[in-house]
């Protein structure tokens, strides 16, 4: 029996408590049907108040880390749970406090993976990321170092610059139409950039799954890297990719780290702004937008995508406002798909659903990881899933 | 109990729900004792269920009830686990019910303007759904984004609104009811699902709704909508002193509006803490000592001619508007905003994080002024007796459109990392003396959560006399084994041995 007070849960509980009890104690628990996987489970084990109490549970000696790691899968780290925190919402300002339960969620998987209790899909994943050094996005598709930049065959871009486009792994082997439209709207623009000499995968799904060390491993060489080449911006498509650089990478070198990151999607609304892209070609479809979690919910992005299709014509726009976004996601984040692809099918069933209640043809995300499982429950009810930088691309004039 | 896996219980409920919705985690169970606080977070673990069933339908409540009382199992039913009197929480061990899959729309009847649903709903997500039909299910507890239609029957939910639309009890025609020996049986007026009055019979529905879980459960209900309204009005009003605050609350209630959907008295003690942090109230000068907000809901010319009045009576009573940016801000946010653990206090004026407890009762205008002082005192006392206490002051909030009498609660902060055993103990000698206050002055123990919590519920048979020994006979007529939600509203009497 180890000594209560050495128990890893313990010291965990020390750095969590506070939030943890003021979500326990707060009585309120918004989170939970704004919260996606508990919209489609309906279990509360699983939600994001569930998650904080845990934390109260480990401290009184009450939960192993390894009694609770199994549901700790159940998060897509969406943060809608944070934005609707009463906590947040009102107080967290003035107090300054955040409630920071994606980041709990990803610190309990840590623990778990320091303690040996595994998730049997996300080591497989994180070995084989480990070894190819790119995720294993598809079965079937070759994923490996020498074919990191096969996407932008033919298009002639330089390797290395002041700014090179960082090309996340489902786009760089997968949704390939997807960089190489990005890659033509910023040629189209006379925007410089370049390419990575050996770009890996930015670590982030490792720090969600909670193998912190390999995420660690993985941004030390993205960013000696970068400074090899004498990169000062990294450009960046996926939302995803944008966290990990912007949250993960400067927690892991401090002020050391100062290479800017560009949101490519803001880039394009200015060069819009600006008059260096003037979309043009008609686009006759009828469509509603997907905010992307990490974008809108994570970090307050929502204005320039829908400036990227007000500027498209063609377009019927059925906008849905971002807070009533707040409790949709794709399900495709977090590891969810690699754990339980079909609660991610689900959560992307209810989504689609969302917009298909709207009439329209077409739901256009702005996340390479949400458009597949969105593509496949899109199917169902006869919607494509568009990706806005294509559709801009295809009302530019530019094929990808 | 103790269910070991493997044992021939777990096997059946397994069976009739699929492997998957039985859960015997401990974080599934602990999870499932799991209410706002403070419920003593020191002993959680004594408050655990056995095992949880995550039911689908009204006939997996029925077999699971059948079994349970075939072999005298206690049940729990859990909705959404907001209850403010511990009705979710086991005492007993045994099964929870949790129904928060059970939570289809079922029907949208616009001829009849109804909705069914399954309990499990959350009134917000429904009202998301019923807004393309212009339509609302005006139920509208504090907990409105995340409590459950089952819960606000199992507890007889107040409504923040419910001057204008009723109450859950108003709102609710009828609904499925497992009893507790799984037979089903529908509850509304009359028999009809969509009967708003009827006098046919004894009128169950009251009965079944409030009891706490011990009861049965409710499994589908059938619904009363109205069209969404098309405008909202709602003024904050600032006062010098709690007198005057009080004399304006009472004559808007009393005026007669039929718009009116609402009203709220903060004391001085409130305003107080909202100064805390809250932007509102913060830049208010020090002379704002007590607020007093009303809200109405209806057409544009109804709400506008109705508003005018409203203003006019205030400002009669000597009360400062405090402009349509703070009044619409503060209204909008009313689910969110007062009753944050952030704003936790100790005595040297040290922020600790604090859990809200919201202590409830019906009060008569009439008594109002004498029943607050009275409350703060005893609040008094347990911040003398510990640091684990704060008073985060008090709201009267109308009942109902004549005025006559208020949802009065007091609110405490308590440092739940600090409770034990003997502040315990403080705490419930002192929801015991906020009970017997109310009485004293008429009232009743709760006007919205209950009072099956420790402390409060000894007084409730003193508040219910005669009636209180019905509730014993009807609990021993319709759970005649004590399976449903033991221990709770000492039903236990029901069953001792005649002398």
């Amino acid at each position: 029996m180890p000594d209560p007070d050495e128990r890893p849960e313990k010291e965990f509980a020390e750095e969590w408590r506070d939030a943890a009890y003021n979500c326990f104690s707060s009585g309120h628990k918004f989170c939970r049907e704004v919260c996606p996987v508990m919209q489609v489970t309906r279990n509360e084990s699983w939600s994001p108040t569930a998650f904080h109490a845990n934390v109260v549970a480990m401290e009184k000696g009450e939960l192993e880390v390894a009694d609770v790691a199994a549901d700790y899968v159940n998060c897509t780290g969406c943060g809608a749970c944070e934005v609707r925190c009463p906590n947040s919402l009102f107080t967290g300002d003035f107090y300054r406090f955040r409630t920071r339960t994606v980041d709990l969620v990803k610190a309990v998987r840590g623990l778990a993976v320091e303690q040996g209790v595994h998730q049997p899909g996300w080591r497989r994943w994180n070995q084989l990321t480990d070894e190819r050094r790119h995720e294993p996005v598809l079965d079937g598709t070759p994923v490996d170092q020498g074919r990191v930049r096969d996407w932008a065959e033919g298009l002639e871009l330089p390797i290395g610059g002041e700014s090179i486009l960082f090309v996340d792994c489902e786009a760089a082997f997968v949704r390939t139409s997807v960089p190489r439209s990005v890659a033509r709207i910023l040629s189209l623009a006379g925007y410089e950039f370049g390419l990575m000499n050996e770009q890996w995968c930015c670590g982030g799904p490792a720090a969600e799954m909670g193998y912190d060390e390999q995420a660690r491993r993985f941004a030390r060489h993205n960013l000696d890297d970068w400074r090899a080449a004498g990169v000062r911006r990294v450009l960046v498509l996926d939302p995803h990719d944008y966290i990990t650089f912007t949250e993960d990478y400067p927690r892991y070198f401090g002020d050391a780290y100062d290479i800017e990151i560009v949101l490519v999607v803001e880039l394009l609304a200015e060069l819009i702004r600006e008059g260096r892209l003037t979309p043009h070609v008609p686009v006759e479809r009828t469509v509603t937008y997907h905010d992307p979690c990490r974008l809108n919910k994570r970090k307050g992005v929502w204005r320039e995508p829908r400036e990227i299709l007000r500027a498209i014509p063609g377009l019927t726009f059925h906008d849905v406002d971002r807070v009533s976004q707040w409790s949709y996601c794709s399900g495709g984040g977090g590891g969810l798909p690699v754990e339980k692809p079909e609660l991610t099918a689900k959560i992307s069933e209810q989504r689609v659903g969302k917009a298909a209640e709207l009439g329209v043809d077409t739901l256009v995300s702005a996340c390479p990881w949400a458009e597949r499982p969105l593509s496949d429950a899109g199917r169902a009810r006869s919607i494509d899933v568009v990706d806005l930088h294509e559709l801009l691309a295809e009302s530019l004039g530019v094929s990808p | 109990m103790t269910v070991l896996i493997g044992d021939p219980v777990l096997e059946e409920l397994r069976g009739i729900l699929g492997p998957e919705h039985v859960l015997t985690g401990k974080a599934d169970r602990l999870n499932r004792a799991r209410v706002p606080a403070p419920f003593p977070v020191h002993r959680w673990a004594e408050r655990m269920p056995d095992l949880v069933v995550l039911p689908a339908s009204t006939e997996e409540v029925a077999e699971v009830l059948r079994l349970a009382d075939a072999l005298r199992i206690p049940v729990v039913p859990r909705d959404g686990g907001t209850g403010l009197t511990d009705g979710a929480v086991p005492l007993r061990g045994g099964i929870v019910v949790d129904v928060k899959r059970i939570n289809q729309i079922k029907e949208i009847d616009l001829g009849n303007r109804t909705c069914t649903v399954g309990v499990g709903i959350n009134a917000l997500k429904l009202n998301e759904v019923l807004a393309r039909h212009g339509l609302i299910y005006p139920d509208d507890p504090a907990s409105y984004p995340c409590s459950l239609v089952g819960g606000r029957i199992g507890t007889s939910g107040w409504s923040l609104i419910g001057s204008r639309y009723g109450h859950t009890r108003d709102l609710v025609l009828s609904f499925d009811h497992v009893l507790p020996g799984g037979r089903v049986i529908h509850v509304g007026d009359g028999i009809g699902r969509k009967i708003t009055k009827s006098s046919s019979g004894y009128q169950l529905k009251h009965l079944f709704m409030g009891h706490q879980g011990t009861l049965g459960i409710a499994t589908e209900a059938t619904l009363k909508l109205f069209p969404k309204p098309e405008a909202e009005f709602s003024p904050f009003w600032a006062f010098e002193d709690y007198d005057s605050a009080y004399r304006a609350v009472g004559a808007l209630a009393r005026a007669g509006v039929a718009t009116f959907a609402g009203a709220v008295l903060f004391d001085e003690w409130k305003v107080d803490y909202l100064r805390r942090d809250d932007e509102a109230y913060i830049p208010q000068p020090s002379s704002v000592k007590a607020l007093v907000c009303a809200a109405l809901y209806g057409y544009e010319d109804e709400v506008r001619a109705g508003g005018r009045r409203l203003l006019r009576i205030a400002r009669s009573l000597g009360a400062r508007y405090l402009g349509d940016e703070i009044s619409e801000g503060d209204w909008a946010a009313r689910h969110d905003r007062y009753a944050t653990p952030l704003h936790g206090r100790t005595k040297s004026g040290q922020v600790v994080p604090m859990s809200w407890h919201c202590e409830d009762a019906s009060i008569n205008y009439t008594r109002l002024p004498a029943v607050r002082l009275a409350w703060h005192e005893i609040a008094a006392r347990l911040r003398r007796e510990s640091d684990v206490f704060d008073d985060w002051g008090m709201f009267a909030y109308t009942n109902g459109a004549t005025g006559a009498d208020y949802l009065t609660e007091i609110d405490i902060g308590i440092w739940e990392q600090r409770l034990d055993d003997t502040a315990w103990a403080a705490w419930v000698r002192a929801k015991r003396d906020l009970a017997a206050v109310t009485l004293e002055h008429g009232g009743s123990i709760s006007a919205c959560h209950g009072s099956c919590r420790e402390g409060e519920v000894d007084l409730v048979p003193e508040e219910l006399g005669g009636g209180y020994d019905v509730m014993l006979a009807v609990k021993r007529a319709i759970d005649p084994n004590n399976i449903m939600n033991p221990g709770k509203y000492l039903l236990d009497q029901a069953y001792a041995e005649e002398p």
